[in-house]
């Protein structure tokens, strides 16, 4: 069989990382189409890219006229409501638990660290009782969370899961893309439920490191703030 | 078979205590009890009588009576000065085995009255300790005796209570010396020595000096280390910390309330609280911008409060703090007096299920005849009998604790009464039916968010009537909501509330996280903790104030103030840091005060933060302040008793385990005295 042709290859990924929303920029396919050998399977080629592309920062990596990002009023706390058709694509820069206290956060950090969590060496602090009635939320349970995301373009916003989402919570990587579709944003704040979102996935190992080395730093400042969460 | 017509022959009998001796002694013995004095101790006595046995026939029998262990256990005293020896010496060192002064005379009369018996009857409790003081007594018993070591001449009683025809049966079928359990206790005594001694010297050694430099007096006594009282003082110290370092946060929550048929409905937010203003906002925003909420779901449903499980030793010290207001250590031995007198079973089980051979109807019915409980019995015994709930525990040895006979409260004392009254009422609540009621769940959607509320309606109180301890109580009643109904809530608005500390640790709250984390068997815990006290590593102070609910709830509506009932006062509310649902629960403690009342709470002195806080300093595979250690021990004493470890096996394993953790800690040790110079010397940074 023969082997394809650059162009050929370069033109199907491009084709195939639009089609999952990350549509990459000239530049990002120039150093990309290096890297591969042309004649491996083209689906290999195309997952490939796609792992690639997921691992970069899209201000810098994706084509900004094929990419759709979020109009420019959308921050604006004056407008009550409005609806974006999208696909938008934007990257997860921070996420947050806002449903459990961030100083019991700390302190769930503080005993993983003190090797409390770790197998065989597990230390029961909370004693559940006999008689509890219902179900009480634990106070391990998670969400809702509120994320931190960036467009394209470099623009900011403020998102909230509505209902639970598969794969946000605060184990997610800091950088994971999300394509946004017919989403309400009200008061500047995205509103996100599963319908509206898809999580393609990925990870920006640089951020995700800093996120994770600065969490508990964080979460003890934020609760000597008093826990005011107007940060918008 | 008498002995060549010399006469019947001689059984000794040996107990435990001295009264439980004479119990047995006047049960068997039928009255004809001849009681003498022995030498050398004015505890013990011996009882004579004649018994017939049921393969042994007609025997003369002398019953008596030991003090607890006979033996104690020491280093050879080579040892004995400290600065003569390393305290890594202790792991290896020669142990000693003597009778200890005080119990001379109980072991020489134990000696001379074997001497001419054909067997030997053990009937010490039957736990595991007292497996060890059977094993004890015989060996004491040997000296005067050779032949009681043949096969079926030591022979062992298995009983839980000193009731009467109880007893005729353990005397007529006895068992064996169960030696696995025995040789459990042995290697925990084993263990205990070596590695509290030698713990407790280097500890002492490392931070005695100093502080005795620093205050410029000798006050500051040993300091010693306990494999459990230290995992014991971690959970305390953990928990003081917490409340100190706790930094409260603001939250915001939605509150709504509709009014319908004159009643005022408060619905809760799904989400309970949000610690984020901005999101809190728009959410409630939107709530108002959809004007109307729709009933999503009307569920109404029977619903249950479940009696309570059968009463184990760990369940009866929390009650006892909680609702008696006698710390652990009090409760035990109110427990075990009224044991000896035969009031109430055995009170030292981990069982929490009946079996099912028991004539539970029949213990019943004995407490028809008086006392505040005489009429729900009596009820109970008219049909309103049901078969207690069974937990999931069983030692095997004894069965749940319960009221054995009948006695007039009257005739115990004041605190025993508290006690008495307790099992009483929990046996009783068991044999109930469980309480039942008519539960409602509503649920509105109100823009993007649910609300909910729920309404009670208790049908047939049924054990709630004899088990004060629980409380349940009908909420208002609902209005008629439909599914589908849609209404404009009456109103709605953001709530800003605050979250607040925990408490520091109550002592039902310590049992419970010992029990939790496998440390300290239902016989020992008590005793960890008051010897934290002793130590001086810990204190307790009656609760100031009661904590919050939940640590993170400011909640206004958490249910009317209910009125303490009458007897016995209940007053204060839940000591855990969590659990919501004020509704049901007697109200906050209004008893300002006497200081008497309330529940007790556990401070750590500078010297027990010190002590936890260095050694959690040098790295947790140290974790001496960590329970698993312990919690491994313990499964090993386990494993003897069950045959699949050896003594030797599991002394020698642990042993190398904590010589390993000596030497980790002798390298760490400026963590430790730095700890003592910030806590002890408030010497900061």
């Amino acid at each position: 069989m023969a082997t394809p042709s650059p162009d050929d290859v370069a033109a199907s990924i491009q084709a195939y990382l639009s089609s999952r929303g990350v549509p990459p920029s000239q530049i990002w396919l120039r150093t990309f189409m290096p890297t591969i050998k042309l004649n491996s399977p083209i689906v290999a080629l195309q997952k490939t890219a796609l792992f690639r592309v997921l691992a970069t920062d899209i201000t810098t990596s994706l084509n900004k006229t094929s990419v759709q990002t979020l109009p420019g009023n959308v921050t604006n706390p004056a407008v009550k409501d409005q609806t974006l058709r999208g696909p938008i694509t934007v990257q997860v820069l921070d996420v947050e638990d806002i449903g459990r206290s961030r100083w019991s956060q700390v302190e769930a950090i503080e005993a993983q660290e003190r090797g409390e969590t770790t197998k065989g060496r597990e230390v029961i602090r909370v004693v559940p009782e006999e008689n509890a009635s219902s179900a009480e939320p634990a106070a391990t349970s998670s969400g809702p969370h509120k994320l931190l995301l960036q467009d394209a373009s470099g623009t900011n916003m403020y998102a909230m899961e509505l209902t639970p989402v598969n794969g946000i919570g605060v184990q997610m990587s800091i950088g994971t893309k999300l394509v946004l579709r017919d989403i309400t944003v009200a008061r500047g704040m995205c509103l996100i439920e599963t319908k509206a979102v898809e999580v393609i996935g990925g990870k920006v190992e640089a951020w995700d490191k800093k996120w994770r080395k600065e969490r508990k730093a964080r979460l003890k400042q934020m609760a000597r703030l008093g826990g005011d969460g107007d940060q918008g | 078979m008498p002995r060549n017509g010399d006469g019947p022959m001689k059984v000794l009998c040996v107990a435990e205590k001295p009264s439980i001796a004479k119990a047995v002694a006047n049960h068997l013995g039928g009255g004809q009890v001849n009681t003498r004095n022995i030498q050398g101790n004015v505890y013990v006595k011996n009882f004579e009588f004649q018994y017939s046995f049921p393969t042994w026939g007609n025997c003369n029998v002398t019953m008596t009576s030991v003090l607890g262990h006979l033996l104690s256990h020491d280093f050879d005293p080579r040892y004995k000065i400290w600065r003569d020896c390393e305290p890594s010496d202790l792991f290896d060192a020669q142990i000693l085995t003597f009778v200890e002064e005080g119990k001379k005379g109980v072991a020489s009369n134990i000696e001379r009255q074997a001497r001419d018996a054909k067997y030997l009857f053990i009937w010490t409790d039957c736990d595991r300790e007292g497996e060890n003081i059977g094993a004890e007594i015989r060996h004491e018993a040997l000296k005067g005796n050779r032949s009681l070591s043949d096969p079926g001449k030591t022979v062992r009683a298995r009983f839980s209570n000193i009731e009467r025809a109880h007893i005729i049966n353990a005397a007529r079928n006895p068992v064996t010396l169960d030696e696995a359990q025995s040789n459990a206790v042995a290697s925990r005594i084993e263990l205990d020595l070596r590695i509290g001694a030698s713990f407790t010297r280097n500890l002492t050694l490392s931070v005695q000096p100093m502080i005795h430099q620093h205050f410029r007096n000798k006050d500051q006594g040993v300091i010693s280390y306990g494999s459990c009282q230290f995992p014991t003082l971690g959970f305390v110290v953990e928990r003081y910390l917490r409340v100190r370092n706790f930094v409260p946060e603001t939250f915001w929550t939605i509150k709504l309330m509709h009014e319908k048929d004159g009643i005022k409905v408060n619905f809760r937010w799904a989400r309970n609280h949000l610690f984020d203003r901005m999101v809190a906002v728009i959410l409630f925003e939107r709530c108002l911008t959809s004007k109307t909420a729709q009933v999503m779901k009307v569920q109404t449903k029977p619903t249950s409060k479940w009696k309570p499980l059968p009463l184990t030793t760990v369940e009866l010290q929390k009650c006892g703090s909680r609702f008696l207001y006698l710390d652990s250590h009090r409760v035990m031995q109110l427990a075990e007096a009224l044991y000896q007198k035969g009031w109430i079973s055995y009170p030292r089980t981990e069982t929490d299920q009946f079996d099912c051979g028991m004539d539970l109807r029949a213990l019943v019915q004995k407490q028809r005849q008086g006392g505040p409980w005489a009429q729900f019995a009596r009820g109970l015994v008219n049909g309103g009998f049901s078969a207690p709930r069974n937990g999931r525990n069983n030692d095997k040895a004894h069965p749940p604790i319960h009221p054995v006979n009948f006695v007039a409260p009257e005739q115990l004392s004041p605190e025993e009464q508290r006690v008495h009254e307790f099992v009483v009422r929990r046996f009783l609540a068991c044999c109930s039916e469980d309480a039942r009621g008519s539960k409602t769940d509503i649920s509105l959607l109100y823009g993007s968010e649910t609300f909910n509320t729920s309404g009670l309606v208790v049908l047939a109180r049924n054990y709630l009537d004899v088990y004060r301890y629980d409380r349940w109580t009908s909420s208002q009643d609902l209005p008629d909501f439909r599914e589908g109904d849609v209404l404009e809530p009456t109103e709605a608005r953001i709530h800003e509330g605050k979250t607040s500390p925990p408490g520091y640790l109550t002592e039902p709250e310590l049992i419970a996280l010992m029990d939790a984390n496998g440390i300290g068997t239902d016989a020992t815990m008590a005793e960890h903790i008051s010897k934290i006290k002793e130590r001086n590593y810990a204190t307790t102070r009656p609760r100031a104030r009661p904590p919050r609910q939940n640590n993170e709830d400011d909640d206004e509506d958490s249910g009317p103030d209910v009125p303490p009932a009458a007897q016995p006062d209940r007053g204060r509310g839940r000591g855990r840091g969590r659990g919501r649902g004020g509704r049901g629960v007697g109200g906050t403690n209004t008893r300002g005060g006497g200081g008497t009342s309330g529940v007790q709470e556990f401070i750590p002195t500078t010297l027990g933060v010190a002590l936890v806080e260095g050694y959690e300093n040098m790295g947790f595979d140290i974790s001496l302040t960590k329970p698993f250690l312990r919690k491994e021990m313990e499964l090993k004493m386990k494993a003897i008793c069950e045959g699949r470890k050896t003594k030797a096996e599991v002394v020698h394993e642990t042993i190398e385990q904590y010589r390993d953790v000596y030497v980790r800690t002798q390298q760490r040790l400026d963590a430790l005295r730095a700890a003592v110079r910030k806590y002890c010397f408030s010497e900061n940074g």
